[in-house]
């Protein structure tokens, strides 16, 4: 990590070791609904590719058409989008910067599909000049609020699979005599150290 | 605003805000499907609207010996003849159907409505009419005179009937009494506001805005607009003094249920079978809540006797009287949730449920292959918010209690963790969990007020 | 109503769009304009929310949040033409949560419990009408909510609650495991059921 702990502290994109990512970029004009199929596509052509990113908490692809508008609102003048933008938001542990090396590797393949399809994205759509590209179109956190930011994905994993074995072993040492209660806990749970 | 409500009482149809209760044993559902053009349907429906049973009261001594209620499904709307402008303004849910909405309800394996009755769930139950009955003698008569009445229009068709009747002591078919808890409604039933309405923070209660219950009235979002707008509601006259219903057929494996806790209470308590059993309702069976008699059942409860239905979870947060997936502190958990009660006072329902079938004596614990149940009737002002929200959010999945994947014991799906906690020290694991309770058809239902009915009636609803 | 074949869990993610869902979990997606006292207000909210714990104890306590954030944009970064160059006419505010239960559940929570909130967070926000009553509330949210094309959560079968108990659990758990073994049957015995006890509400 190149950042100080002290800023990382006061990083509003941290919370815990929590990051919040976000790029906005504008799509190409044309690419629209490409880039819309593409994305919606995804599910059921397997797994997210987010998957291949294990830091990964929780992420979204989002393309913004427009902002809305309300003619009762009182507003002085309407405000419109030049063009769509893709949102990216990612919920990861650890820091960027190594996040997007990652990201920039191993979803080369869907980078190309997703960012090659934004105004200004390097030809190539993967490696160092994806990272630049994200890099120059992230969007600082205001405010970040993590329910388990201290947890990586692993440790929240573990733990729900610690959680659902304990459950299937209390019903199960319900009927046991201490003696086998212990030697059954044993086995269940001394082998995962 | 206690005071400013009125209810129309003459608009609406009868049951709904008041039960029949005991005053009717029998009730049957006939579900009808229209098989002729609109204005032949016009001609039949005129006729039977003339008969529709309102709430307002009966004079002393009068009570009648049949009542009659209808609704419809939105097919039926269309099938009457109102346009698809109108029938649009009604809700979602309402429109798509109860088994287009299968996998949300939970509706799967045995439940699929695949393997429904014929005639529920199938698009051909256009038309419910409820028919309450004193006695056995009244009821044939009624539904003689009905069936006269479909066979001289013509073009109509019962495609579904359930009889019903009250068992003994209002019990439902595990054992134990049921269809008490009511929510409070202002202008109707204030003084059940204590266990009935919505726990308030200085330990008083409140009753509920009847628009949560009947259309056309303020709900508890018009309590705190500045503006007092009406809750949502299908296109004038329709919305005004209707509401919709939700009629579910609940097959009961009572046998199954016996054999269950027989075997799981034997590592419980010594054996202790019944108590296991009230923990996973929440109530013992003759409707004594475990809040306040953790123990042991009182000799004898009457739970409508003024207070039966008071009280709170607040001493009780750790379930250790109430198990917190216990059925009632479920389905309603007043202030269990915390925050005033704001996460669940929207989420109430009338229950005008009847159980089907014959009794499993005693003792029995071998299925005989009868069919019985519950038909499960809940009224309510938004199906998605008040039913669906319950029977999603609190009976199928188990978060907001801090249950996990824990699904309602007593329904018995076992598609979460199979089990269900009972609180002590230490906790007792109950399970397996057995599917007790299977969906064997269902609709979503409107009822419309009388005027509404007039206008369904004579083609005027638009 | 779509199912996910990816999470076996109850269908709660109810009353949203299906592609804001991935299992349990619910992405909202929202948008607003900020009125001229917003842009120097909300970044001294942030700064102060962010200190504060207290501040935020109630949506911990609410529980139903994994991750949300909010961040205020003046200016996009300029990536060439045919993008336009150059600050908005008005800041807009990007809010994201990724929650459990149902839509209208989450949106009326926030309404009731969270109400001076609310306020605080949306009230310089073209167009906001108030937390209560929740009906317009949630048209305002709707209008500016737009739907996720790819939704992904690492844990989809998992709701907050859980994962904050169940790491808790963790913890309870790992002591009882370093002991088990020096034990004697029945004093291990005892040990578990008071483990059983004290971990109750995590299983
Ligand atoms: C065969 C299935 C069912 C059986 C045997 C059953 C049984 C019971 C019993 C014995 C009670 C306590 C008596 C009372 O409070 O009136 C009760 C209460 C209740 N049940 Fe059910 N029930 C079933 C299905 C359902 C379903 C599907 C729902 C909702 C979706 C539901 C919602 C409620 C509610 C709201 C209460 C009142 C709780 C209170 O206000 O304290 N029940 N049920």
């Amino acid at each position: 990590m190149r950042r100080t702990r002290s800023s990382t502290v006061a990083s509003p994109n941290v919370s815990g070791q929590a990051y919040a990512f976000m790029a906005m970029t504008p799509v190409r004009p044309g690419e629209e609904k490409p880039l819309a199929d593409y994305l919606r596509g995804l599910r059921d052509r397997g797994p997210s590719p987010l998957a291949k990113l294990p830091r990964t908490h929780i992420g979204r692809f989002v393309i913004v058409p427009d902002f809305h508008h309300d003619p009762t609102w009182k507003q002085r003048r309407e405000e419109h989008l030049d063009l769509n933008y893709l949102i990216f938001t990612s919920n990861f542990d650890g820091d960027l910067d190594s996040y997007l090396d990652e990201l920039c590797e191993r979803l080369a393949p869907e980078a190309k599909e997703i960012w090659g399809r934004c105004v200004g994205c390097p030809e190539s759509a993967k490696g160092a000049a994806l990272k630049r590209y994200l890099e120059h179109n992230q969007i600082k956190t205001g405010m970040f609020f993590a329910a388990y930011g201290q947890a990586t994905v692993g440790a929240v994993k573990s733990s729900l699979r610690q959680r659902d074995k304990l459950i299937e072993f209390a019903i199960r040492a319900q009927a046991m005599e201490p003696d086998a209660l212990q030697k059954a806990f044993l086995s269940e749970f001394d082998a995962v150290r | 605003m206690a005071a400013s409500v009125r209810m129309d009482l003459g608009d609406i149809q009868g049951d709904i805000l008041r039960a029949y209760g005991n005053d009717y044993d029998c009730t049957t559902y006939a579900f009808m499907k229209i098989e002729c053009p609109p204005e032949q349907a016009r001609a039949w429906f005129t006729g039977v609207v003339d008969h529709v049973t309102t709430a307002a009261p009966w004079p002393p001594g009068e009570k009648p010996l049949t009542t009659l209620n209808v609704s419809v499904t939105a097919r039926g709307l269309r099938a009457l003849g109102v346009s698809e402008e109108v029938v649009g303004s009604f809700s979602r849910e309402f429109r798509d159907g109860m088994s287009s909405r299968s996998a949300l309800l939970g509706d799967v394996g045995p439940s699929d409505p695949k393997s429904w009755e014929p005639g529920l769930g199938s698009g051909d139950a256009h038309i419910l009419l409820t028919i309450n009955a004193q006695r056995t003698s009244d009821h044939e008569r009624a539904l003689g005179k009905m069936k006269a009445a479909m066979d001289a229009a013509g073009g109509l068709r019962i495609v579904y009937q359930a009889d019903t009747e009250l068992l003994p002591g209002s019990r439902e078919h595990f054992g134990y009494a049921d269809g008490f808890a009511q929510p409070a409604i202002e202008g109707t039933s204030d003084d059940k506001a204590r266990g009935g309405g919505v726990p308030l923070k200085d330990g008083e209660w409140r009753a509920l805005a009847p628009g949560e219950f009947i259309l056309g009235y303020p709900d508890e979002d018009t309590r705190v607009d500045p503006k007092k707008r009406l809750p949502n509601a299908p296109a004038a006259p329709l919305g005004r003094s209707g509401t919709y219903m939700v009629w579910r057929k609940l097959y009961q494996d009572v046998a199954l249920w016996r054999r269950v806790m027989r075997d799981a209470a034997k590592l419980y308590e010594g054996g202790d079978e019944h108590t296991l059993s009230a923990k996973v309702v929440g109530r013992w069976t003759n409707g004594a809540p475990l809040v306040k008699y953790p123990d042991k059942a009182p000799a004898s409860f009457d739970p409508q006797t003024p207070g039966g239905n008071d009280f709170r979870y607040d001493k009780d947060k750790d379930g250790m009287r109430c198990p917190l997936g216990a059925h009632i502190r479920r389905s309603n958990p007043r202030d269990a949730l915390g925050f005033e009660g704001h996460l669940s006072f929207r989420h109430r329902m009338i229950r005008r449920g009847m159980p089907y079938g014959k009794v499993l004596p005693e003792g029995v614990t071998a299925d005989d292959g009868e069919d019985r149940g519950l038909v499960f009737v809940s009224f309510q002002a938004s199906i998605s918010r008040q039913f669906e929200g319950v029977q999603v959010q609190w009976l199928n999945a188990g978060n907001i209690f801090g249950l996990g994947h824990d699904k309602d014991f007593l329904l018995g799906d076992p598609h979460g963790t199979g089990k269900m906690t009972i609180p002590g020290k230490p906790p007792f694991f109950l399970s397996p969990q057995e599917v007790f309770v299977r969906t064997r058809g269902g609709e979503y239902l409107f009822v419309p007020g009388m005027t509404a009915l007039a206008a369904l009636a004579d083609g005027t609803a638009g | 109503m779509s199912v996910q074949t990816s999470s076996p869990g109850p269908i709660t993610a109810t009353g949203t769009q299906p592609r804001n869902h991935d299992g349990q979990v619910i992405a909202i997606t929202v948008f607003s304009t900020i009125k001229l006292p917003g842009r120097l207000f909300l970044p001294v909210l942030f700064q102060v929310t962010r200190r504060v714990p207290k501040l935020t104890a109630t949506l911990r306590e609410l529980s139903f949040i994994h991750f949300a954030r909010w961040c205020v944009i003046g200016k996009l970064p300029y990536n060439g033409p045919p993008q336009k160059k150059g600050r908005f006419r008005y800041p807009h505010m990007y809010f994201e949560s990724n929650f459990n239960g149902g839509w209208e559940e989450y949106i009326d929570a926030f309404s009731h419990i969270l109400t001076s909130g609310m306020t605080a967070f949306w009230g310089t926000s073209y167009g906001f009408p108030k937390p209560l009553p929740t009906a317009p509330f949630k048209r305002y949210i709707q209008d500016n909510e737009t739907e996720a094309d790819h939704y992904y959560c690492a844990y989809p079968d998992a709701t907050s609650t859980m994962i904050q108990r169940a790491l808790e659990l963790d913890e309870k758990l790992a002591a009882l495991r370093r002991d088990a073994k020096r034990m004697q049957p029945d004093a291990f015995a005892a040990a578990y059921r008071a483990f059983l006890t004290d971990a109750q509400n995590a299983l």
